[in-house]
């Protein structure tokens, strides 16, 4: 179920340098929406671009949902506006969502505006009490809200070497499990910058590990209607005829695919 | 609020543009699809078609820029899982029909007229812009455009509507063509060849270089053109381009449209059509128009 739904901004903050979390109020998409899903938001009502913005569901429970984003473009600096109480027209939820993680052990990874579908499964599987490991990466200490906690399975790296592992997510990765001592079982689930995903990408098809990964690209509509997202997929022979099997939507086939399954994020 | 084309009646004189809607379902949850005077669906092509690579999108000033590259599930899946959908409508549905021969237009449309669809006519794309075998060639050519529109008037008595291309020198002799083959309306205007480019990467935003623009940033062209066609032929015009709120609609009847297709905007609100809808009704009250009729081509021109 798709829904088309009025929201209402409970509340709207800066979380880190450059970084905001909206949470909104509501029900519907709240009650039907799963970690990795996303909404496709207009962020004003005299909003004079045609294209809606896709955001990824950060958080959903108490008929509420949460979206983190960096103000980059023109919507989302008029989103960083948002009052409490304002009104927010969304559509959703939308896309596939994380799944098969209660098999193996999952490694989350994100980065940058890839942070949401991440956190969103890190709060799945606490409740859910499936042990995992959670990787956040960022350029510097300003950048990250979480605290590096190796104890409890949450590892920050930053770009400078600020706080947490220096080096990108995939060097984390290296220091986390040396040697390249990965567990067997080992499944990623992946987002992030695109740069970031493909690292992550080709480092789990290097190293047999099993890996999902949450694009982002362009997008109008959101249901499969414009047919704008597409995504190429990995096929070794390709039918003379044939639909959304070479080129697969972001929107209904994904946004999350394996990393076997495409071509390249970037 | 009845308008009649051919002998089809339609219970609100708006449309879906092709390739805006999809196939109806996808927004069923969203929207009463009912509640539209009809849809167009998405071009549907003798074969399945995976379409251009990407990026095939690119967001513009008031419009984007498309070039999906008619990607779509070929005439006989059509058959199979969208026309039983479409059947269970109370609105009128229009097949839209995209080809690169006339023989590809003509064994579509004849599988579609053996389909045992409700659908009550056919939208023929003869102005893809993205794909050399996307029809363009028909539509910048008034004998091509005319050969195909009879030889497709003569396999069926279904509503027949030609779709125009603005990137053409005179619109109005390829809808006189279209005329001149027998076709009940014409659709104008398909999207407008543009390009944008990324000055960082220094690449096109589309892949294909070139793509269709669409959207509000196209409306004074649309007008243009339909004020152009309707001058230009007897039939019926159907104005496309740019639509987004009601005062457009009421642009567009007065420079002759007798109908008007939504289109890029049903991304943003597939429910833009409906309240656009109740918008016109109370516009028809307030001002005591008695027939939809009383607007259609009524522009007061200023004296020469």
């Amino acid at each position: 179920m798709i829904f088309k739904e009025t929201s209402s901004v409970v509340s709207n903050n800066k979380i880190a340098k450059g970084i905001y979390q909206t949470i909104l109020y509501a029900p519907d998409i709240s009650a039907y929406s799963h970690p990795g899903q996303f909404v496709n938001i207009l962020p004003s009502y005299n909003w004079k671009n045609v294209m809606r913005r896709p955001m990824s569901i950060a958080s959903q429970g108490n008929d509420e949902i949460s979206i983190i984003y960096k103000p980059i473009g023109e919507g989302t600096r008029i989103m960083t506006n948002w009052k409490e109480g304002s009104q927010v027209d969304l559509i959703g939820p939308l896309g596939n969502y994380w799944s098969n993680y209660d098999s193996g052990y999952p490694i989350l990874i994100g980065g940058g505006v890839g942070i949401a579908p991440i956190l969103n499964l890190h709060t799945q599987l606490g409740k859910k009490h499936i042990q995992h490991i959670l990787i956040m990466g960022a350029k510097n200490a300003q950048e990250h809200f979480l605290q590096h906690d190796p104890i409890n399975h949450t590892y920050i790296s930053t770009d400078d070497g600020s706080v947490g592992i220096n080096g990108n997510v995939v060097d984390a990765l290296k220091v986390i499990f040396p040697d390249g001592d990965y567990p067997a079982n080992g499944k990623i689930f992946s987002c992030g910058p695109p740069m970031m995903m493909e690292s992550v990408r080709k480092f789990a098809l290097e190293h047999n590990l099993c890996c999902n990964l949450a694009l982002e690209t362009i997008m109008a509509c959101g249901i499969g209607i414009c047919q704008g997202c597409a995504v190429e997929r990995k096929i070794d022979n390709i039918a003379d005829y044939s639909y959304r099997t070479h080129y697969a939507l972001a929107c209904i086939d994904g946004p999350i695919f394996t990393a076997e399954e495409i071509v390249s994020c970037l | 609020m009845l308008i009649k084309i051919k002998d089809i009646e339609f219970a609100s004189p708006l449309l879906t543009a092709s390739g805006t809607y999809g196939y109806g379902h996808e927004v069923q949850d969203l929207a009463n699809i009912n509640e539209w005077g009809g849809i167009i669906t998405k071009s549907v092509t003798l074969n399945p078609r995976e379409g251009n690579p990407p990026p095939r999108i690119a967001e513009t000033p008031s419009g984007m820029l498309n070039s999906i590259g008619l990607a779509n599930l070929g005439v006989e899946e059509y058959c199979r899982e969208i026309v039983p959908f479409l059947n269970k409508l109370d609105t009128k549905v229009i097949i839209n029909i995209a080809g690169s021969t006339i023989e590809d237009y003509l064994e579509t449309l004849g599988i579609l007229e053996s389909a045992n669809g409700n659908h009550v006519g056919y939208e023929i794309n003869i102005s893809c812009p993205n794909v050399k075998e996307g029809g363009i060639e028909f539509g910048v050519s008034c004998g091509l455009t005319e050969t195909l529109t009879s030889e497709i008037r003569n396999l069926t008595d279904k509503l027949l509507i030609m779709k125009l291309s603005p990137n053409v020198t005179r619109i109005e002799d390829i809808a006189k063509a279209s005329e001149n083959g027998g076709a009940d309306a014409v659709s104008a205007i398909n999207t407008v060849i543009g390009m944008s480019i990324d000055i960082k990467s220094r690449r096109p935003k589309l892949h294909t270089k070139f793509g269709g623009l669409s959207g509000p940033a196209i409306k004074p062209i649309a007008i243009a053109n339909i004020h152009k066609v309707y001058k230009a032929v007897a039939i019926p015009v159907i104005g496309i381009g740019g639509v987004s709120n009601v005062d457009d609609v009421i642009e567009f009847l007065l420079a002759g449209a007798s109908m008007v297709q939504i289109g890029t905007m049903n991304y943003q609100d597939p429910n833009l059509g409906i309240d656009i809808k109740k918008k016109l009704l109370q516009y028809i009250n307030d001002n005591n128009i008695d027939d939809i009729d009383q607007l259609i081509g009524k522009v007061d021109v200023h004296c020469s």
